[in-house]
């Protein structure tokens, strides 16, 4: 049972970070119909934003943060103006190619900017992690966890309980009507890609002490954050968080009971199946409003 | 403007005889050129920054001593993006340059198997510093390694833990590519040959793992009094050794040489403090390893590890052995390094045996809170 509950417990803080680079994707594919493979790389950029001010320049650790996010908001300006917008009438397929082609500039960027030195990013707390009973909480997956818990709910009451938040559903149903209703579509859009990158720098961010800063952290979370937001159903913010933390715990669990080296094997077996027998995801993608 | 049929036709017989020119020229060229495969991106970037100026410093050294054969050397670096696709195709970029000499391919065994079979339709000697036995087995005769292999650190390290530190039931933590599963292999055979040793636990795992719950756990649950590693890439290693201090697990631990490596000392931080590992690479083991951290700091500012002292190693004999065979020709190199005996390296004294392995020992170094402190070398029976 210890055992159990420590794999949960881990499965769980894993899954936490996939689930909040999923919502990235979630949202900005239901703003644009565009799936962004650079989403991975935001959060790459987001932990070495933080590694140059708060380990590099000594920042304290809340302004490093409150920087770094400002950082990422900026990048998401220029990612929509940059990478979207010029390619915003064109089919699905130049834009998706375009955001592959801006994570290979972004990691290359970084390299080229930081060196390939793999960083260190301190914890956000002094203690490790706490002995409770038979089971070692990590405090930064603690966090994570909290920082999910307390997105998701930001989430639902932006979403439905803010003006700004139902013009950006609005925009993300249906373009034309929103732009037709005077809601400015450019500026949700935008908006958009600045949200998604915020929540992927502060997934990297969070991650980093865990699993060290490096060029390529972001593309091993995106591979299985992509999967969760399938395994959930594309364009499901629910779907994002659920599939996260599912993928998370099938994992770890998957890794504990049958094979660790095929543990990224699950991930991807349930996927295949999602895609064979359910290939909405858990919830489904809500394809009759969209058409 | 006319053009005479005469005009026409020498600048068709010059563009047609151009290439056959420039290539008599190149091969004729001014410097001896060596090819060198590193990873200048993906996971090992940093590594083959370190790998690149090891390299470099020997070629300084040679190149201020005379250079070879009456000319300066000089390296073509080729991105091999830490992958194995990425070698075979920066090795055959290389190849197609018909005057370089020779080549230095990569500290990993996976990707040594990756290119060797373009080593051998090619010709041309390769310094290797992968430790997968297997490399200098399996009839390429033109690969030549400047690390002890797997079969001795697996030795050693099974010898150190059981018959120094006195443990006999043995967790052993391997990655799944070549280099792990070959050292994961290699342990347990040396194992094997000690009598009352059992292997309570042999857990492979696959390369950038995110999470080493369950293989800590799983260390836990197996009552193994000692663990073996093989990780192939140090952020692995970091996460590992994280986990493993905080689920509790202090059994003695000797690692495979990038326990000790500068990347995994700084990432894993104190999770590493107290273990031993196997290092091709100890500067305090000899005059020459001595040597090579001066100036190897002076010029990085940064602490040597096997990741430069290998390439500095095999630029060095390399070039040694051009200069006694007195000519480029690959037969004729290839017998020069097969002669080298008692060369005092960075790495240690290089003896070639008949299958190209220049190394037959490690030493056993340990980690003093974060200082690499060395204990004692072993040369291998094996």
């Amino acid at each position: 049972m210890d055992l159990v509950l420590q794999l949960f417990f881990t499965g769980l803080g894993i899954g936490a970070v996939y689930a909040l680079v999923a919502l990235g994707f979630v949202l900005i594919f239901r703003a644009t119909n565009v799936v962004n493979f650079a989403q991975g790389e935001f959060a790459m950029v987001g932990a070495y934003m933080m590694v140059v001010l708060a380990v590099d320049l000594q920042w304290p650790y809340g302004w490093a943060f409150v920087a770094s996010l400002g950082g990422m908001a900026l990048l998401g300006v220029v990612f929509n103006l940059g990478v979207y917008y010029p390619l915003r009438n064109r089919t699905f397929l130049p834009v998706i190619i375009a955001t592959i082609g801006a994570s290979i500039f972004l990691s290359n960027t970084v390299l080229a900017l930081y060196g390939p030195q793999p960083q260190v990013l301190p914890s956000w707390f002094d203690t490790q992690g706490l002995q409770v009973g038979p089971v070692y909480l990590d405090t930064q997956y603690l966090l994570i966890l909290a920082v999910t818990l307390i997105l998701v709910a930001f989430n639902f009451w932006f979403f439905e309980h803010t003006l700004l938040g139902k013009k950006l559903q609005a925009t993300s149903q249906d373009k034309e009507m929103a732009a037709l209703l005077g809601i400015p579509v450019a500026t949700m859009i935008m908006l958009t890609f600045v949200y998604s990158a915020l929540l992927a720098g502060v997934a990297g961010i969070l991650v980093a002490p865990i699993l060290f800063v490096s060029i390529q952290m972001g593309s091993t979370i995106a591979l299985k954050a992509f999967a969760a937001t399938i395994i959930g159903g594309f364009g499901d913010v629910k779907g994002a968080i659920i599939g996260g933390l599912a993928l998370g715990i099938i994992e770890t669990f998957g890794a504990a009971y049958i094979s660790v080296p095929y543990k990224d094997g699950f991930a991807f077996l349930v996927l295949v199946a999602f895609l064979i027998f359910r290939p909405q995801g858990i919830f489904g993608e809500r394809v009759a409003e969209k058409a | 403007m006319a053009i005479s049929r005469r005009k026409f036709s020498t600048a068709v017989s010059a563009s047609l005889a151009m290439p056959a020119l420039i290539g008599r020229a190149s091969a004729q060229s001014a410097t001896i050129k060596i090819g060198m495969c590193a990873p200048v991106t993906g996971p090992a970037a940093e590594a083959g920054k370190y790998a690149q100026t090891g390299a470099k410093l020997a070629l300084d050294a040679v190149n201020k001593a005379g250079g070879v054969l009456g000319k300066q050397v000089e390296l073509i670096v080729e991105d091999d993006q830490t992958t194995n696709p990425g070698i075979v195709l920066a090795f055959s970029k290389l190849a197609s340059q018909t005057d370089i000499v020779a080549f230095l391919g990569s500290i990993r065994s996976t990707q040594v198997h990756a290119m060797a079979p373009d080593v051998l339709k090619i010709g041309k000697p390769v310094m290797i510093g992968g430790t997968d036995p297997a490399l200098t087995h399996m009839g390429n005769q033109w690969l030549f390694r400047f690390r002890p292999n797997d079969s001795y650190s697996g030795s050693v390290i099974a010898e150190y833990g059981v018959k120094t530190l006195g443990k006999k039931k043995w967790a052993i933590v391997h990655s799944t590519d070549a280099f792990g599963t070959a050292g994961g292999k290699a342990l347990t055979a040396a194992l094997g040959k000690i009598d009352g040793t059992t292997i309570a636990l042999d857990q492979g795992y696959s390369n950038q793992s995110q999470d080493f719950t369950p293989v800590v756990l799983a260390i836990k649950q197996s009552g193994a009094d000692i663990l073996g590693s093989y990780f192939t890439f140090e952020n692995d290693l970091g996460v590992f050794a994280r986990q493993l201090r905080q689920l509790g697990v202090n059994i003695p631990y000797v690692g495979s040489p990038s326990i000790v490596n500068v990347t995994a000392l700084k990432l894993a931080g104190p999770a590493l403090f107290g273990t031993f590992g196997v290092a091709d690479y100890a500067e305090d083991s000899s005059e020459a390893s001595k040597a090579f951290g001066k100036i190897y700091r002076d010029a990085a500012k940064i602490a040597p590890d096997n990741q430069s002292s290998w390439t500095y190693d095999a630029i060095t004999i390399l070039c040694m052995a051009i200069k006694k065979a007195g000519k480029t020709d690959p037969a004729a190199i290839r017998e020069a390094i097969l002669a080298v005996r008692k060369h005092a390296g960075a790495e240690g004294e290089y003896n070639f045996d008949a299958n190209g392995d220049g190394l037959h020992g490690y030493n056993i170094v340990r980690n003093e809170k974060g200082t690499i402190v060395f204990d004692k070398h072993i040369e291998s029976a094996s």
